[in-house]
C-alpha cells in the first residue's frame, strides 16, 4: 500500500472528501469546478506563503506555482483523495524554492527552511526590518489581525507550518506528518508547544477577553 | 484517569483539547476545572488560542489578491 494510500483509508476527513469531489469534477471536465478548485489552490498557496513564510511577494509566485501545477496535476489525477496532502506539500516546496532563492535578505520571518533547532520553539534573531516587511506586516495585519501575526510570528518557522496546517488550514495530524515529513508525535508535541508558546503571547488579550466573557 | 491532580490534567490537555479523550476522561478535567481557577484559565485560554487561529480560514483573502488570482485562472483556462 502506498503512502497516500494510507492517507485516506483510515481518516474520514469530510473536507478532504469535498476537495477529492471537487478534483474529480475538474478532472472530468466540469469547468466551474476546476475554476473553484484553481482559485481554492492559490488560496491555499496565498495562506501559507503569508502565515508560514511572511513575504508578499513570494506569495504571488507561490500562487502562480500553485495554480500551473494543480492544472497539470488534476488532468492526469490517479488518487483524487490524496489532491490535498499533494497541494500542501506542492506549496510548501514552492515556499522553499522561493526562500533558498532569497539568501541574502533580511527577514522579520525566520524562513521555513531557516528553522534552527527542530524542538526549539523561539526563533532565531531577526535581521533588520525593511519597508518592504514593515508592508508585509501591515498587509498580514490587515488581513488577521496584529495580535494573531504576532503570535504566530514569534514561533520558530516549524512550529509555525505545523499550526498553520494544523489549525487554520484544518489538516489531520497525519497529514500534516506527511507534508511536514515529520512523525505523528512529532506533530502533536509541535503542536502542543506552539499553543503553549502562543497563548503565552497572546497573555494579556486572553485574560481580557475571558475576563468580559459572558 | 483518576487522579484529579493539575499534573494529571495537563498531561491529557492536549489529547482533551483536540476531542481524542473518552467521555469519563473529559468529565474528569472538567470537574478539575470547576475547582481549580488556574487549570480552568489554561484550557479556557488555550481553546481561545485555537479559536483565533481557526477563525483565520473563514476570513477571506484580501479583495485585490482574489481578483488576481480570478483572473491568472480565467486567463489559464481561456488560453
Amino acid at each position: 500500500m502506498t503512502k497516500s494510500a494510507e492517507l485516506h483509508l483510515s481518516d474520514g476527513d469530510p473536507r478532504r472528501a469535498a476537495y477529492a469531489s471537487l478534483v474529480r469534477e475538474a478532472a472530468a471536465g466540469d469547468a466551474g469546478a476546476m475554476e473553484r478548485l484553481l482559485v481554492g489552490a492559490q488560496e491555499v498557496a496565498y495562506r501559507f506563503s503569508l502565515l508560514v513564510c511572511g513575504h508578499a511577494e513570494d506569495a504571488e509566485d507561490v500562487m502562480q506555482e500553485a495554480l500551473l501545477k494543480t492544472y497539470q496535476h488534476v488532468r492526469r489525477i490517479q488518487d483524487p483523495e490524496a489532491f490535498r496532502t499533494w497541494l500542501y506539500k506542492t506549496v510548501r516546496n514552492a515556499c522553499l524554492m522561493k526562500r533558498r532563492r532569497r539568501v541574502d535578505e533580511p527577514a522579520g520571518y525566520v524562513s521555513i527552511e531557516q528553522g534552527g533547532d527542530a524542538d526549539e520553539g523561539e526563533p532565531r534573531a531577526l535581521g533588520v526590518a525593511d519597508t518592504a516587511r514593515l508592508a508585509d506586516q501591515q498587509m498580514i495585519d490587515a488581513w488577521i489581525g496584529v495580535r494573531l501575526r504576532e503570535a504566530l510570528q514569534a514561533l520558530s518557522p516549524e512550529y509555525r507550518a505545523v499550526v498553520v496546517l494544523r489549525e487554520i488550514e484544518g489538516l489531520s495530524t497525519r497529514e500534516v506528518a506527511s507534508i511536514t515529513r515529520l512523525s505523528e508525535a512529532n506533530v502533536k508535541t509541535r503542536l502542543h508547544r506552539a499553543r503553549v508558546l502562543m497563548r503565552t503571547r497572546l497573555g494579556p488579550a486572553l485574560a481580557q477577553s475571558t475576563k468580559t466573557a459572558p | 484517569m483518576t487522579s484529579q491532580s493539575c499534573h494529571t490534567i495537563m498531561a491529557h490537555l492536549e489529547a482533551y483539547l483536540d476531542g481524542e479523550l473518552e467521555a469519563t476522561e473529559c468529565q474528569a478535567i472538567e470537574a478539575h476545572c470547576t475547582g481549580c481557577t488556574s487549570c480552568a484559565a489554561v484550557v479556557a485560554e488555550l481553546r481561545e488560542t485555537i479559536g483565533l487561529c481557526r477563525q483565520v480560514a473563514s476570513v477571506p483573502l484580501p479583495e485585490p489578491v482574489r481578483a488576481r488570482a480570478l483572473e491568472r485562472v480565467r486567463r489559464l483556462l481561456n488560453g
